[in-house]
This record gives structure tokens, sequence and C-alpha cells, in this order.
């Protein structure tokens, strides 16, 4: 048996309280030197047909703790460079024995396609501008270990919404577990419809950040001003950069979030990207841990299972 | 050789017949119809109980992909499908590789229709409006008219250049030749793949927004105001498109325009998790353009159906979304669609329903067929429809190679069951062996 991980749209609020905790477990028998769980027997193929190093990385650490092979792919130079199908890339790494994916793709609702093909349990690393399931768990791990849980916090998330899967797969993740999420940012960056996404929507910064416990930034992709959704990066940091100042608006204690490669200047300044209440490089670790619970999840194990693998 | 088709509803839109009765086949040609024919010497008697009899129908969108994408479908597939769905006629679009748009290839196809291979149904076929589909020089569409289109068109790729389009309108006017145009602003559609809504905001797919057809639409309604060039609108998806189109024709412009089965019946919540088997040019909208459109296709403002068959190889719709073609296969479900989706609700009567299907269709581009009038085609052109019975659109059942339908598994109700056109007989197994009789007396 094994379970896939494709979205948190699809995840239950009590598979996602499950994932979170087996995160925090994970995290704490890494920092304690505890024994952790070998998964031997397991072959995790990292698919990253679009260029990702933090990701990567991120899932490769998580499978190496678990004592899992790994086996890297990329795009260029691959079968896929040279016409494969994604369908066939995915029966051929069937066939080579792997036993499970990691994804990363540039097509939304690439994770789906492949988990039709591939009997092993599938984790997309990111599928276009639809989902980025193992961040938003990693970001919520986070906030958890500030705030001590997500029901009833004010979250805004701040930038190209429209173009974002991490705004996705957190809008979801956090809104299933009781916090009320806020899309903020310009017109042209948010989704015109939201009726099926779990926010609210805000044009400026002051109402978006009002009373909130938590601002997560989203990179601003500068080539989007190609695609005329800015007129200048200036402009949008005018508007949008959070600071200390503009931080003034939220609750006292806000967490500050990215996920990363920060534009410093534009989506953040330094005081608000450096300051107490930034918890960025939490989110990076925090990455880890939540990749080790969602092979653990995938393979369809338990936290009691884990509490098993005596100390 | 006579076949008399017995006791059936006959259905003639371009007359305004709904009658029981029977009609006779005498060579190929339809030599009379009405209540209890007295006919002597029939070969074969067909019983049409609780069934009608109505012209065969007429396609105005069908893609044959030959030549050029002969793995998508041929000619002779194409009609094979076409006779299956109850089509005796099927006006093929100019998406061949090379691009319709010279006589030879204009008389390559005409030719393919003609051969043995051929499944029982006319192709009438659409020349490309420009050089290769590129919206810049006019093709020779004097030379191509000639040769044998019915109409110019610019499905595949739309013309973008609003003086391009004029400068068509004014030159098919003086041929008296229609363009069919799909509408849509590809600046405005662009790397889009579904509607523009809460969907594609959920799934996170680019959009295309309602704006990019209606804008088209009104483009070109205008133009053909000013010019006074036939237009038919192909595909009208949106509220607004038809609003447009509804305009035009109160104005006084030479408009008409089609619908594609799934738009109205399917919405963009149909494509579900990613399902590339519902990826359609224009997208399928909401439910708010469902139920103007249902009032549009009842007060006329739409004038046909058309099945916008768009055939594709299984490889090239297992992809991702983003990575899909547009399109589905829909000759074979066209009819059972619509009976079931608009005459067995009572949004279209039968009469209605074949009109749309048949006579219209034949009347916008002044094609034969569409009509029981005697003397009116040179061949018999008869299709016999079940409008009861019940079956699973199956794509492991169709004639065509395309394989991609937003209809497989879909209960439908009504089905083509025989289809007469000229020599060719398609009869499918809902029309039973029990219910043809075959005269061993020779004339």
């Amino acid at each position: 048996m094994s379970r896939n991980l494709l979205g948190i749209r699809h995840i239950s609020a009590e598979d996602l309280r499950e994932l979170l905790a087996l995160g925090a477990e994970f995290k704490r028998r890494v920092l304690m030197r505890e024994p952790l769980p070998r998964v031997r027997e397991e072959t995790v193929g990292l698919l990253f047909f679009e260029d990702s190093t933090r990701t990567r990385v991120s899932f490769e650490q998580a499978a190496k703790y678990l004592g899992m092979n790994t086996v890297s792919f990329t795009g260029r130079g691959s079968s896929m460079s040279k016409g494969e199908s994604l369908k066939d890339t995915i029966l051929t790494l069937r066939h080579e024995r792997l036993t499970t994916v990691v994804m990363r793709h540039r097509m939304p609702g690439s994770a789906q396609l492949a988990a039709r093909y591939f009997p092993g349990p599938v984790l997309n690393a990111g599928d276009g501008e639809h989902e980025h399931p193992a961040q938003a768990l990693g970001d919520a791990l986070t906030i958890m270990e500030r705030k001590g849980h997500l029901e009833g916090l004010i979250v805004a998330i701040v930038g190209d919404v429209e173009h974002s899967r991490v705004a996705r797969s957190n809008a979801w993740l956090l809104s299933k577990l009781g916090a009320e999420v806020r899309f903020v940012g310009p017109k042209t960056m948010l989704p015109s419809h939201t009726a099926m996404l779990p926010g609210s929507v805000h044009y400026t910064l002051e109402t978006g950040i009002h009373n909130a416990d938590v601002v997560m930034c989203l990179r601003l992709q500068k080539e989007r001003m190609l695609d005329g959704l800015l007129s200048s990066v200036g402009e949008y940091a005018r508007m949008y950069q959070v600071t200390r100042q503009s931080l003034e608006y939220a609750s006292p204690d806000c967490l500050v979030m990215h996920p990363g490669p920060l534009n410093r200047g534009i989506e953040l300044d330094d005081d608000a990207a450096d300051g107490d209440c930034s918890v960025i490089n939490d989110q990076v670790e925090n990455g880890i841990f939540v990749r080790m619970a969602a092979y653990w999840w995938a393979l369809d194990r338990t936290m009691d299972d884990l509490k098993k693998v005596a100390a | 050789m006579r076949t008399l088709l017995k006791n059936g509803r006959i259905l003639d839109p371009s007359q305004n017949i709904d009658m029981v009765g029977d009609l006779l086949i005498e060579d190929h040609q339809i030599e009379a119809y009405g209540p209890n024919l007295d006919v002597a010497d029939v070969q074969e008697t067909y019983d049409c109980t609780d069934m009608w009899i109505v012209p065969g129908l007429i396609d105005l969108h069908t893609h044959l992909r030959q030549p050029g994408f002969d793995h998508r479908e041929t000619i002779s597939t194409g009609t094979q499908a076409a006779a299956a769905g109850g089509y005796t006629a099927v006006c093929c679009m100019p998406t061949t590789q090379p691009t319709l748009d010279s006589p030879s290839l204009v008389d390559y196809i005409l030719d393919a229709a003609a051969s043995p291979s051929s499944g029982g149904a006319f192709v009438q076929p659409i020349g490309a409006l420009t050089v290769g589909m590129k919206g810049e020089q006019l093709s020779d569409l004097s030379a191509l008219r000639r040769a044998g289109i019915v109409a110019a068109s610019d499905v595949g790729a739309p013309t973008q250049n609003s003086r391009v389009m004029k400068r068509a309108m004014e030159y098919c006017t003086q041929l008296d030749l229609p363009i069919i145009a799909h509408c849509e602003d590809l600046e405005l559609s662009q790397g889009g793949s579904i509607n523009e809504g809460p969907v594609s905001a959920m799934l996170g797919l680019r959009g295309i927004p309602r704006s990019a057809e209606e804008i088209m639409v009104m483009r070109n309604c205008l133009l053909s105001l000013h010019t006074g060039c036939k237009l038919h609108v192909t595909g009208v998806s949106t509220w607004g498109a038809v609003e447009m189109v509804r305009q035009a024709k109160y104005l006084g412009a030479p408009v008409s325009c089609d619908i594609f089965p799934h738009h109205f019946c399917l919405t963009e919540e149909d494509v579900g998790e990613f399902d590339t088997r519902f990826k359609v040019s224009p997208p399928l909208r909401t439910q708010v353009d469902l139920d103007i459109i249902v009032q549009a296709l009842n007060d006329g403002t739409i004038d046909c159906i058309a099945s916008n068959h768009s055939p594709y190889a299984s490889h090239e719709v297992e992809v991702p979304f983003g990575e899909a073609p547009f399109g589905i296969s829909g000759l074979e479900s066209a009819l059972g669609v619509t009976l079931t989706h608009l005459t067995h609700k009572g949004i279209l009567s039968p009469l209605e329903t074949v009109r749309k299907l048949s006579t219209a269709p034949a009347m916008v581009l002044r094609l034969e067929g569409g009509t029981m009038r005697h003397g009116e085609t040179p061949v018999a052109q008869i299709t016999v429809v079940d409008p009861n019975h019940r079956w699973r659109f199956d794509v492991g059942r169709t004639f065509t190679k395309g394989k991609n339908s937003a209809f497989h598994g879909m209960e439908l109700q009504g089905k083509a069951v025989v289809t007469f056109c000229g020599a060719e007989i398609y009869r499918d197994a809902a029309f039973p062996e029990s219910r043809v009789t075959t005269s061993r007396k020779r004339s």
C-alpha cells in the first residue's frame, strides 16, 4: 500500500495533522540523535524537469536520513530532452525498479499524470503553478513551532499569488487546519476568480496584513513585468514590500516568511528578512523533516510505526 | 431498386413537415413520402416504427486530418465515423498538412472522398482563408471555389489582423463565398488551456478569458455588417458571444453561428483533475453561459450544432494538461448528446433538433441536402434516428481513429441507426435485422 502526495488540496485535515506530527517527531529525533527508521528497500527517483537546487537537496537529504537510495534525473540530457513523453519516462522508471518518485515539472497536473502510470508513491515537488505540497508542510511546521497552533491565525500571503504554487498549497493547508488566509497583492497578480480558493483578497498591504500573525512573502519573478503584470519592480516594492514599518500594521509578534530565493529589497527589506520575527531559515530546515514525514506517510506508515523504532 | 422506410416519424424542417408516414427511395433518390404510401416492387423495407426519418445530418466543422495527420484520422475513417453518427455530409476544415490552400489539394480530398474505401458521407472541403493559414496573404479563393470549396475559414489559426480580415470579407463577398470564423484573440488567450475562472485559479492553469472570444466575435460581426460578407461564427461558448451574434443579426449583418455539443452540456468544472479529454477550444465555460446558450438555441440565435470533430492519437492526449491539444472527436456522439441534453429535456422540439443538425447547416453554406424536397438533392441523404435508444458512448466502439472524447462513458438517449447516402447504407446494430424485409422478387 502506498499513497501519493500530489497536492494539499486532496489531503484531509486529519492526514495533514499526522504529517505535521511526523515532521515534528523526525525533527526531534534528528536533533536529539535518536535512532531513525531505515527504509533500505526503497529507491527514490528525483525527477527534476525544472531547475531547483533547494527542493531537490531537501528531498535528497530527507531520503538519506531514512536510509533510502536516491537516483537523480534532470530534464537536460535526459530521454525527455530527446522527445520521450512524460508517460513513457514514468513507465521506464517503473521498470528500472524505482519505488518512489519525486517530481518537479513545469506543467500543472503533471504529478497526477505521473501517478497514473507509477505504482508506488508519487511526491509532487512542484507542478507548474498548481501545488508545492512539501513546501507548505514545512511552512506549517515552522508556524506551529513558533505559535503552537494554526487554528485562528491570520496568515497574509503577499505577492504574485496567481502564478504561485507555494501560495496555493499554503492556502489549502492553512485553511484546512483553521487559519484565516488572505491573498495580498496587485490585482494583476491575484486570481481574478477566487471562489474555489480558500482566501480573501486584499489589494493593499496595510489592510492585507492588518492584525496578521504571519506574513508570507512570495518571490517576485521579474519577468512578470514583460507580461504587463507590473509596471516596475520599484513600484511593486513601494506598494508591497514588507518592512519593519509596514509590519506595524500586523500583530506585534508577526512571523515573516519567504519560500526563497529572496529578492532582498523587493519583497522584503533587510530588517524584515533578518529580524527576530523572520523564520526564513527555519523554513528551509523544517523542509527536510516534513519531507521525511512525506516519504513515511506516502509509504503508508504511521506515527505508531515510527514509535516502534526504538530509542 | 426501391427502398421503403415504413411508418416512421418524418421530420423535414425545410418544409416544416412532422408526420408519421413512409418514405420511398428509388434509385438512390427520394421519390415520395407521405402517410401509407402504396408502393409495389419494393426490394427492401425498413420498419421505422417509433423512429424518426430525417434529412441526413450535415456537419459544418469536421477535421479529417488527411493529408498530413493520417495518424489522427483519414478521409476513410472520418467518413465512416460520420455515417455512424448519422451524418451524410461533413465540411472538412483546412487544418491539413499542407494547409488546404491550393486547388490541387481540393482535388486530392474530393478524390479520396469518392474512393470506395470512404464511408457513406459526402465531404465538402473548406479552404484556408489565407496562404498557409498565416493570416497574411489571401489564398487563391476564386480558384479554390472553382475546385469545389464550400467556404473559406481561419479555423486552426484565427486571423488576428483586422485589415486582413476586412479584405478577406470584401473579396469573399465578390466570390459569394461564406467565411467560417474561429473567433479568438490570441494575445488574450496566450498560454491558456481552460476557461479563466475559479477552476483555472484552483488548478494553477493559465486561463482563457471570455473576452478573447467575444472581442473577435464582435470584430468579425462588425466587419460582416460593413462588408456584407456572409459570416458563420463557429463554436460560440460564452453568453457574451451569443449576445454579440444576436445583436449583429438585429443590425442586419449576414451572420450565423454554431455551437459544439460540449458547450451546451459541460462546464469548466468537468475538467476535474486535469482531465485532458475536457480540453477544448474555446474552453468549457460556466453554468451561466449554459443557461443563456440554451435560450439562444431555443430562440434561434444559435443556428446550428456542429460536431467540432477533432481527432487526436492517444499519445497526443496522454500528456500534461497544458501540453495536450484542444478538441474532442465528436462525429459519433454529437447527435446522441444533442438528443439527450436538448431534445429530451424539451429545449428543442424534434423538428428544431433536425433543423440545427441538418437543414440549417445546409442553408448556411447552400449545400445539397437538409431537405426531402423532391429533386433538390441528386441522391438521397436520409438518416433514421431511434430517439429513445439508450446507450453508453464508448470510444472503444467508434469508427474514428480519435479516441479523445469528453463523452466517453456517458449514458445517452437517442442514436442514428441507419444512414442512407446515395448507394451507401450504414446500419447500426441498434436497428435490428428483424426490422429489415428483403423481397426476393426481382423488379
